[in-house]
């Protein structure tokens, strides 16, 4: 995300824009994440990628998954699991829908057990900025 | 033109998870799950304005609002570079609009309003992040005879990166 974010206003290589960001360190990374996401520039965001498998979830609930959110994709792969992929700004339409946002908060939390993006989940989910 | 990939996802663990379900690997299942961010840099805008045109992946392109344009930076095609008479007046013209360029900044006008006057040929640096499915419809469409050379080019490096980087999901492909 905060390569993304750099490359919109950095004329850098990639390899001297990843050097900057390791030299700036996370607190740099975390600052660029927050900006972006209190400017609601979150075409950044889509960068960040994630595929998860969904048990014990019907076809009703998988349609209307695909059908509100259109770039969020999602595979059959037995009766009741799921192969699903979405980026961290469709991640976000999911937690703001009330209708979802339950959902949302399971995959935030596997993300959470897994230690995945801790910086961006405290920052997007964590109650502080607009995105909750 | 220089590509470089960035990410891809692990198609080893997409695997595991369908051995575990009980589902045999078919590439056409797992190639809206399998994603690639490459960053490309010093194509042209007139390549980035095709690119993006393939609308089901995510951009993120150097700014003109805020980075200065210099002369070198520019894509010459083939067909100017291999012809002297055409090299000069390309030459000639690149010259007068960057001429432009820096007199209107230096008069004042912000770089996001000078840039009006830019080439399309001017090089720029973006990244892509791309699904296997979307990524196959680029390349079928950008590879194909009546392509133009740029993003045929383009179109080729991709598939390459994509190809060494999870080469069972592409050797399938193709082999079908």
């Amino acid at each position: 995300m905060a390569v993304a974010m750099r490359r919109c206003y950095s004329t850098k290589t990639i390899e001297d824009i990843e050097s900057e960001l390791e030299q700036k360190g996370m607190e740099y990374c975390k600052y660029l994440i927050k900006k972006c996401l209190q400017d609601g520039s979150l075409d950044v965001l889509e960068h960040f990628t994630m595929t998860l498998l969904v048990e014990e979830m019907g076809e009703v609930e998988g349609g209307s998954l695909t059908r509100g959110f259109p770039y969020l994709r999602l595979t059959r792969l037995t009766a009741s699991d799921w192969l699903l992929s979405l980026n961290a700004r469709t991640l976000i339409e999911l937690w703001r829908d009330s209708d979802v946002k339950a959902f949302a908060e399971s995959i935030v939390s596997e993300l959470d057990k897994a230690n995945i993006s801790p910086v961006f989940n405290a920052l997007a989910f964590g109650g502080r900025i607009r995105a909750s | 033109m220089r590509v470089k990939l960035l990410y891809h996802t692990d198609l080893q663990a997409l695997k595991l998870v369908l051995d575990r379900k009980g589902v045999s690997f078919d590439p056409m299942l797992v190639m809206d799950h399998i994603v690639y961010m490459f960053e490309i840099e010093d194509c042209s805008r007139v390549t980035t304005h095709q690119l993006v045109r393939h609308r089901v992946a995510s951009y993120d392109q150097e700014s003109q609002r805020f980075s200065a344009a210099t002369k070198e930076g520019i894509v010459v095609p083939p067909n100017v570079r291999s012809n002297e008479v055409a090299s000069r007046v390309f030459e000639e013209a690149m010259e007068h609009v960057y001429a432009a360029y820096e007199k209107l900044v230096v008069a004042g006008v912000p770089k996001e309003d000078a840039r009006y006057i830019l080439p399309n040929g001017i090089k720029t640096k973006i990244v892509m992040t791309i699904s296997a499915k979307s990524l196959m419809h680029f390349v079928w469409q950008r590879t194909a005879l009546q392509a133009q050379w740029e993003i045929k080019e383009l179109a080729t490096a991709l598939l390459s990166l994509a190809k060494n980087a999870t080469p069972e999901l592409w050797t399938k492909i193709i082999e079908r």
